[in-house]
């Protein structure tokens, strides 16, 4: 399907940049969303569970979006990849997206609800919240095993493997340790989000302690797990440039521990942000093990793209687009920054 | 019926089922935020407050039709991949492109001003906040148009040639301004609109019928009223354009619609009558029984009294849509639309005749009531006429190019049904839930008490608080 020309080729490859930037925007920002959601099954406090997603509320619909940028960029620049990935995750998608939506009700009705049903609706919440880590978390390790296509000539080659093929020990894995991340995430956005004094927040400064450490040993199972069973994986990080890894090591090392600094001294936001880096460089190093596939074994970034790329309409997206849809995020981050009280759940 | 005929079945029930299931929540968004944005803007100009809880009122009912929108909405846009695989590969290059740039221009665009919107009443300044509805009911207006673009290229795929297996793009203009897209964008926004105003229409009829708040909601059935007048017969006037370019791009589609199944009478002359009613024999290739009219389908389609209407007989079996679904759908949609004209105009003649005076309109029940049934009509009419269009154009997934069971993705049974049965519970919920809260939000009636919000006097807080500081919470749940 490989029928760029070398302009197309630019093209692509930066497409998969904005792909993988609006992914990691989603993980980053929904992450804290979802994470919040797991860590509010472990909150007692009725109204506090309100006040999580009260503190949420201006701004996750926005977060999840993300995630529809992602397909979008997905399906207008690699539809082969679009079409056949999708089909193979049929059902750790469709299972995601319930929770999605049970999410997205749970949200936003249980002011207008009775306090009986809040406390469903607060159940409700937290495993639809885990659900879509855990499922979404799945389906990224079912990506990375690659996927069967169909060979006949003259058509598309689209998938054919069944519903449930996506189910392998790596990718339950890879559904625990999104779990374990989107948690971490959680609890450093509870700590921003919260007044400080609020018990709120001191169960959750518990809570980084050990979710900090549990991640990063997920992290170092992940990357034994990848290396022992991908030979992509070890091929590029033992090869010639295994200096250039580790030096990607170090720095994921540092990041963590600056956020660690940074939670002990009370700065919740300046954690948030070494967090964020810390993710932004693993996310990074992931994205170019697996160069040039986009699936691994499967479609190249180039083998996957359409063949209409144009560099008219990448610079459209990035130059005009792009940029504005970043300053009104921003903007409506900005202006829902205060951060609350328990008391927040009785407005 | 085979595994794989069943399977195909199957998945066209799949995406119907979530369409169908969505399509009720982003015209209300839509046409809703348009409405609200004028009310806003005639709150900040006049200074009336009656115009502000108007606005705070409608808004709980919109954020409650927003998040329903929003979670039956992430679905669709995975949907084209899991259940129709081969189609989105094979269509990607323009259909994929559409969609994207849907995301980019108007998903996110509406995501990142609907927070401002709903929950931005004292943090933000008035113009601000009239800023983001704008944003809001613009936004959600791209983002019509982009998917009634891609919906209309699968009608009429102009533009493109299939090149292995692949629709390449060869006119970029050809494909955007695609013949169907002229009348079908303008027929989903106006539906939109009507939708909203009949909405509003309903509601603010229950209030005055139940005379609760009569002041507040007299005024918005007056105006929702008077803009129905324009718009319904709009309405009107843009279906019918449509179904003329059907009628040329989309011949069979035209004649499942109209139940058309011979072009000639079987004394040779041509045949000139539109069907009322009917029902399709046990072989499907005529109507058992019918009622019809001479001469009114010539009329309609070819605006002649004995033009030729192209009947299902001029297409190959294999290429005929199914009858009833559109036949019946396509009727009830155009008598849906043609009862809110009726309505419209009654209210009109009320107005003129000074009927709808305060004390004078709360005495008019029959018109309250025919209002508040006028607020159910136009879902029945998308739903239709969305039915019309998806059902006619089979058993194409592109018109005339993609056979549907060479887009559907490779999926047995089991997966599907399960597909279908999930949604189906999750979905209902949805709408259960959705109509529950609309229910809630209106018994309990506006909030006269809360002062009116007057610009952005909130404490918005500082990212990194000096410790020991202590900030005075401030956040304002919407009312």
């Amino acid at each position: 399907m490989d029928g760029l020309n070398h302009i197309q080729h630019i093209v692509t490859f930066a497409w998969w940049i904005a792909l993988d930037f609006s992914v990691l925007l989603y993980i980053l920002l929904d992450g804290a969303d979802l994470g919040a959601g797991v860590f509010s099954l472990f909150v007692r406090s009725h109204h506090e569970r309100g006040a999580i997603m009260s503190a949420m509320a201006g701004t996750w619909d926005a977060n999840e979006t993300w995630l529809i940028v992602a397909g979008g960029v997905l399906f207008g620049t690699f539809p082969f990849v679009y079409g056949s990935a999708f089909n193979y995750l049929m059902v750790p998608l469709a299972l995601a997206l319930w929770g999605m939506i049970t999410r997205a009700l749970a949200l936003e009705f249980r002011h207008l609800a009775e306090t009986p049903w809040q406390r469903f609706s607060d159940i409700c919440f937290g495993f639809s919240s885990l659900a879509v880590a855990f499922f979404g978390g799945m389906a990224v390790g079912a990506v990375l095993h690659g996927y069967p296509l169909t060979n006949t000539p003259g058509v598309v080659p689209t998938y054919i493997g069944g519903s449930w093929r996506f189910i392998t020990p790596f990718s339950i894995w890879t559904g625990i340790a999104a779990v374990i991340a989107v948690t971490l995430a959680g609890v450093l956005f509870i700590r921003a989000r919260f007044e400080h004094g609020e018990p709120i927040r001191e169960q959750a400064a518990r809570w980084t302690k050990t979710i900090f450490w549990l991640a990063l040993v997920a992290v170092a199972i992940t990357v034994a797990i990848s290396a022992s069973i991908f030979p992509w994986a070890s091929k590029k990080w033992f090869g010639h440039n295994f200096w250039i890894w580790g030096i990607v090591l170090l720095a994921v090392i540092f990041t963590a521990y600056k956020m660690r600094v940074a939670s002990h001294a009370d700065r919740d936001f300046t954690a948030i942000l070494w967090f964020n880096a810390a993710v932004a460089i693993m996310a990074g190093a992931m994205m170019w093990t697996v160069y040039p596939w986009l699936v691994p074994n499967t479609w190249t970034i180039y083998t996957g793209a359409s063949p209409a790329v144009s560099l008219f309409t990448f610079t459209l997206a990035m130059g005009g687009f792009f940029p504005v849809m970043l300053m009104y995020n921003a903007y409506q981050i900005w202006v829902f920054r205060a951060r609350v009280s328990a008391l927040a759940a009785y407005h | 019926m085979s595994n794989s005929a069943l399977s195909v079945f199957l998945s066209r029930l799949d995406f119907a089922w979530i369409t169908t299931f969505h399509i009720i929540y982003p015209p209300l968004t839509i046409g809703l935020a348009m409405l609200l944005f004028f009310a806003e803007w005639r709150w900040v100009a006049t200074k009336d407050d009656r115009w502000y809880h108007v606005v705070r009122f409608f808004s709980r009912l919109f954020i409650v039709n927003f998040a329903a929108g929003v979670a039956t909405g992430i679905t669709m846009e995975m949907a084209f991949g899991i259940l129709y695989g081969p189609f989105s590969q094979a269509a990607g290059p323009f259909f994929g492109q559409v969609l994207g740039y849907e995301t980019i221009t108007a998903f996110m665009y509406e995501a990142g001003f609907i927070g401002l919107m709903i929950f931005g009443w004292g943090k933000i300044s008035k113009g601000m906040h009239l800023f983001a509805t704008f944003n809001v009911a613009l936004s959600s207006s791209l983002s019509a148009m982009w998917i009634l673009d891609a919906n209309s290229w699968m009608q009429t795929p102009t533009g493109v040639a299939l090149k292995n297996g692949v629709f390449e793009v060869t006119d970029w203009v050809a494909a955007i301004f695609n013949p169907d897209v002229w009348l079908g964008f303008p027929h989903m926004l106006i539906a939109c609109v009507e939708l909203a105003l009949c909405f509003v229409i309903a509601v603010s009829a229950w209030f005055v019928l139940t005379r609760k708040h009569v002041d507040l909601f007299q005024r918005p059935l007056q105006y929702a009223v008077l803009a129905l007048v324009i718009i319904a017969p709009l309405q009107v006037y843009l279906g019918d354009g449509l179904g003329l370019i059907v009628a040329q791009d989309q011949p069979a589609a035209l004649a499942a619609m109209e139940g058309h199944y011979h072009t000639y009478n079987p004394d040779g002359s041509v045949d000139t009558s539109w069907k009322v009613v009917g029902w399709p024999n046990a072989k499907g290739d005529d109507f058992a029984w019918s009622i019809s009219v001479p001469h009114v389908l010539s009329l309609l389609e070819t605006h002649t009294w004995n033009g030729k209407v192209p009947g299902l007989d001029t297409i190959p079996p294999e290429n005929r849509p199914p009858v009833v679904v559109p036949f019946y759908a396509f009727r009830i949609m155009a008598a849906a639309g043609g009862a809110l004209m009726l309505f419209a105009f009654w209210g009109a003649f009320l107005i003129l005749r000074g009927r709808f005076a305060l004390g004078r309109i709360v005495q008019n029940r029959l018109f309250l009531w025919a209002a508040i049934l006028c607020g159910f009509l136009p879902y029945i009419s998308i739903w239709c006429g969305w039915w019309v269009r998806e059902v006619g154009r089979q058993p194409w997934v592109v018109y005339g190019m993609m056979r549907t069971e060479q887009g559907v993705s490779h999926m047995d049974v089991t997966s599907a049904l399960l597909w279908l049965l999930g949604y189906m519970y999750f979905e209902i919920i949805v709408w259960g839930s959705t109509w529950f809260f609309f229910a809630k939000v209106m018994r309990s009636g506006p909030d006269l008490d809360s002062p009116v919000v007057h610009g952005g006097h909130q404490h918005l807080g500082e990212l990194e608080p000096r410790p020991g500081r202590h900030e005075a919470p401030s956040y304002v749940r919407p009312i």
